[in-house]
């Protein structure tokens, strides 16, 4: 009876000493340092997201990150510099929608099909706001408006090869209410447009829209996310108003084709573990980026479909010819 | 006065000081390197902010921001190559004061000028911050198509005499702003497939190559430099202008001002469109329009005075949208987002001492750019006094280091190395390089806000008369290009009132 009550207790204690060193088995990743290229410039969006995300990741996986920005032919440099770098763990991409669109958008040498996806984190919720004195109350008021004013409705989107335009243009595309579409320079100018009425509804992202919420400037109508947002729980979704859309923007990070196995199971296990840290958690949830993990295989089949549909809205726009 | 004691505790604290005076003097050296702009060289800083106490990094920041609009000024009137693009407008007249040998007091002037405008606009910034991000508010798609109208119109009187060259120049500028992804419909324009071309030609790289290399090649051609000699511009010394001068030149600075205020609360104009416009507006108001293109005083103070009004009203939309007007203030808006602060109008009454103090580290920074660009002109003027072979070869390399720096492309030195070739020609040939680099700045605004514009009424021009700020500038530009006709048809006519009584 003792004897096991001891092997118990030596077993519970073998069992916390291994807990203890799960830190250094992590550090069994094959590189004390790994590089985190982003096309973005230092303290755009996906920069300011890299910084914050190593700062949690560190420790959890037992590597030190170091950020770089390879700047230059729209995102095309950076995937370069990837699919030429060696394929051992040792560097990886931030990616974004805009790594894919480029490889459309023009032909470089090396494209996103040079590079293999590694792990998914978050997608990027896009919300249509309206200035706070506006009628409308949800996208149904929207339409509703615009089928009875055809033409007269104005949407502000961000750049012509945006997400947000692609969405808006599927609404218009699937109500069939004629609203005309302005696209801007970037998320800021939109929300100046539907400050200064230009646009009468707009879209964009809750970082570049806090400042304007919380002074209670504008008013956020409708998410287009699987669910309501947390942070706002009476925003409806487009779904729940019996409009089919969900926008995917994804944050996730790729690395050079042909990584070894354990080293993208070290990612998946690392992002899986982030995404519940709870000093990390309190930073995207400010920002209401909802998580999104995938795991390798899923975040593969996730990107092919991603340029299937991002191939058809260049070609339907005349964006792209081929 | 609450918010002056925050101020004032801010400029007292030491760490403060230090990053004002060390974001200065970063901001000087930055500028004053071709190809390094304010948002590079504030960008370098950034990760070393992440460190420091929020205050210490945003005042960091901003005064890189103050001193790098000044630094550009320095190879503009020195060397003919604008440090940053909003220095460009400064070459000109500075560098034609320069080959006179007055190059210091042109230097002086920018000096003065810069910190005159940089305190001016941190009143406004202070005072009226509402009232200014108001105006942002004002300026519609049509409005902004107007701004690029009247900035454009400029060509007319710009280039008197040369009318159809100045034209061609202007629309070769245009041209040249058509590269890239389509602002509207995100078509990829005269690209030929090159991911290079994809985000458009940056303007820096044609300004560099349009006046400075140009300039070597101009040089390379004469005969003298082979002897040694040093430059004409030999006697060149640090001249502050006297408060004589500045009342005099009150016009010019007054147009700097008031232009600079403007361009720096709209977003999306910047530095470059406000240098350029201050500087058309201060010749079309001058006394002594005649002197601008061969050292006109008026036309080194006006565009310096109103970029660095810039560098202090660009922070008004940036801190009460929390929208970027520029690369340097999105900079700017990522050292604030990295240190969890959130601009917006709530963030004066969030945090009341990161505003005021910021304004205060930024008084601090321009008091602090006088004294440190005093110190550093003496070197500057030192350097440029070297033999010429010596010179122009540094030149060359500071051209072409600095370029490729930004982005570590050979393409962009190749884009520079056909601007320079582009620009001889067109000075063997006697057109005008403003008109070209005008077209170039506002070539994209204009575009861009004329198809949103007609996209808002599905094409009715009736837009651009609706619209009460549109429609005010559209008139002056009609009465610029008006006065510029009449003023053509005159002098063609002139000759032949005065040939007649010869030939009787």
């Amino acid at each position: 009876m003792k004897f096991t009550q001891i092997k118990l207790a030596l077993c519970a204690g073998l069992a916390a000493a291994s807990l203890m060193t799960q830190p250094t088995l992590a550090a069994e990743y094959p590189h004390k340092t790994v590089k985190l290229i982003t096309h973005s410039s230092p303290g755009g969006g996906t920069d300011v997201f890299l910084r914050e995300l190593v700062k949690h990741l560190s420790p959890i996986m037992g590597v030190t990150f170091a950020v770089e920005n390879v700047r230059g032919g729209a995102g095309a440099k950076a995937v370069a510099h990837l699919a030429n770098s060696p394929a051992d763990g040792s560097i990886f991409y931030g990616t974004t929608p805009s790594y894919i669109n480029t490889s459309l958008l023009s032909k470089p040498e090396k494209t996103y099909e040079d590079l293999d996806p590694v792990v998914n984190l978050f997608q990027d919720p896009q919300i249509v706001f309206v200035r706070a004195d506006s009628p409308y109350k949800t996208l149904k008021d929207v339409i509703e408006d615009a089928k009875k004013r055809p033409n007269q409705v104005r949407v502000g989107v961000s750049t012509p090869g945006s997400l947000d335009r692609q969405v808006m243009e599927q609404l218009k595309a699937e109500t069939s209410a004629e609203m005309t579409i302005i696209t801007h320079d970037g998320g800021g100018d939109v929300m100046l447009s539907v400050l200064n009425g230009t646009a009468n509804v707009g879209i964009g992202e809750i970082a570049e829209l806090r400042g304007q919420i919380d002074a209670g400037k504008i008013r956020l109508i409708t998410s287009y996310t699987n669910q309501r947002l947390k942070q706002f729980p009476d925003v409806p979704t487009a779904k729940e108003q019996g409009i089919n859309l969900v926008v995917r923007k994804f944050r996730g990070i790729a690395g050079p084709k042909g990584l070894p196995k354990n080293v993208v199971a070290a990612w998946e296990s690392g992002i899986q573990k982030v995404l519940e840290a709870p000093d990390f958690k309190a930073w995207y949830e400010k920002d209401a980026l909802v998580p999104d993990y995938m795991s390798q295989e899923e975040y593969k089949k996730f990107t092919a479909e991603f340029a299937e549909g991002q191939k058809a809205f260049f070609q339907k726009y005349g964006i792209t010819t081929d | 006065m609450e918010g002056l004691s925050y101020a004032w505790h801010a400029v007292s604290s030491m760490p403060v000081l230090a990053a004002a005076c060390g974001g200065v003097l970063w901001g000087i050296l930055g500028g004053a390197l071709p190809g390094v702009s304010p948002s590079i060289a504030m960008a370098l800083l950034l990760p070393f902010t992440y460190s420091l106490p929020p205050l210490v990094a945003v005042v960091l920041l901003a005064s890189v921001y103050v001193g790098a609009e000044y630094g550009g000024s320095i190879p503009a009137i020195l060397i003919r190559t604008p440090g940053t693009n909003s220095a460009a407008a400064t070459t000109i007249d500075g560098y034609a004061m320069h080959l006179q040998g007055r190059g210091g007091e042109a230097l002086g002037l920018s000096l003065v000028g810069g910190t005159i405008g940089g305190l001016f606009g941190l009143i406004l910034l202070t005072t009226l911050t509402e009232s200014l991000a108001n105006l942002a508010l004002l300026f519609t798609p049509p409005a902004y198509f107007a701004m690029g109208i009247l900035g454009i119109s400029v060509i007319a009187s710009l280039s008197e005499g040369a009318l159809l060259k100045g034209l061609i120049a202007g629309v070769l500028g245009m041209m040249i702003a058509t590269v890239g992804t389509d602002p509207i419909s995100g078509v990829s324009r005269f690209t030929f497939g090159d991911p290079n071309l994809l985000e458009g030609i940056h303007f820096i790289l044609i300004m560099l190559g349009i006046f400075a290399l140009s300039e070597l090649m101009v040089q390379a051609g004469e005969s003298r430099w082979r002897e040694g000699a040093v430059s004409e511009a030999g006697k060149a010394t640090l001249k502050l202008p006297s408060l004589k001068t500045l009342w005099r030149l009150r016009r010019a600075q007054g147009i700097g001002c008031a232009l600079g205020a403007v361009e720096g609360a709209i977003p999306g104009a910047g530095g470059s469109v406000a240098a350029f416009l201050s500087y058309n507006e201060a010749r079309r108001w001058s006394k002594e329009p005649e002197k601008f293109g061969h050292g006109s005083e008026e036309g080194v103070i006006a565009p310096e005075t109103a970029n660095n009004v810039v560098s202090a009203t660009a922070l008004v939309p940036t801190l009460s949208f929390g929208i970027p007007g520029s690369n340097s203030t999105a900079i700017l808006l990522g050292g604030f987002l990295i240190h969890g602060l959130q601009p917006g109008p709530l963030l004066f009454t969030s945090n009341p001492e990161i505003v005021y103090g910021l304004f205060g580290g930024l008084f601090t920074a321009n008091l602090l750019m006088f004294l440190l660009g005093m110190v550093i002109l003496g070197p500057c003027i030192w350097l440029v006094k070297r033999p010429k072979p010596y010179l122009m070869a540094a030149i060359f390399g500071l051209v072409v280091s600095g370029v490729y720096s930004i982005d570590h492309s050979l393409f962009d030195l190749w884009i520079v190395l056909a601007a320079g070739i582009v620009g001889y020609v067109m000075r063997v040939l006697g057109f005008p390089h403003l008109p070209l680099i005008l077209g170039l700045v506002l070539g994209y605004m204009i575009e861009s806000n004329y198809r949103r514009a007609l996209l808002m009424t599905n094409g009715d021009h009736i837009v651009f008369l609706q619209d009460n700020v549109s429609l005010g500038l559209l008139t002056c530009a009609a009465l610029v290009i008006g006065v510029s006709a009449v003023r053509e048809i005159r002098r063609w006519r002139k000759p032949l009132v005065i040939a007649l009584p010869q030939a009787q």
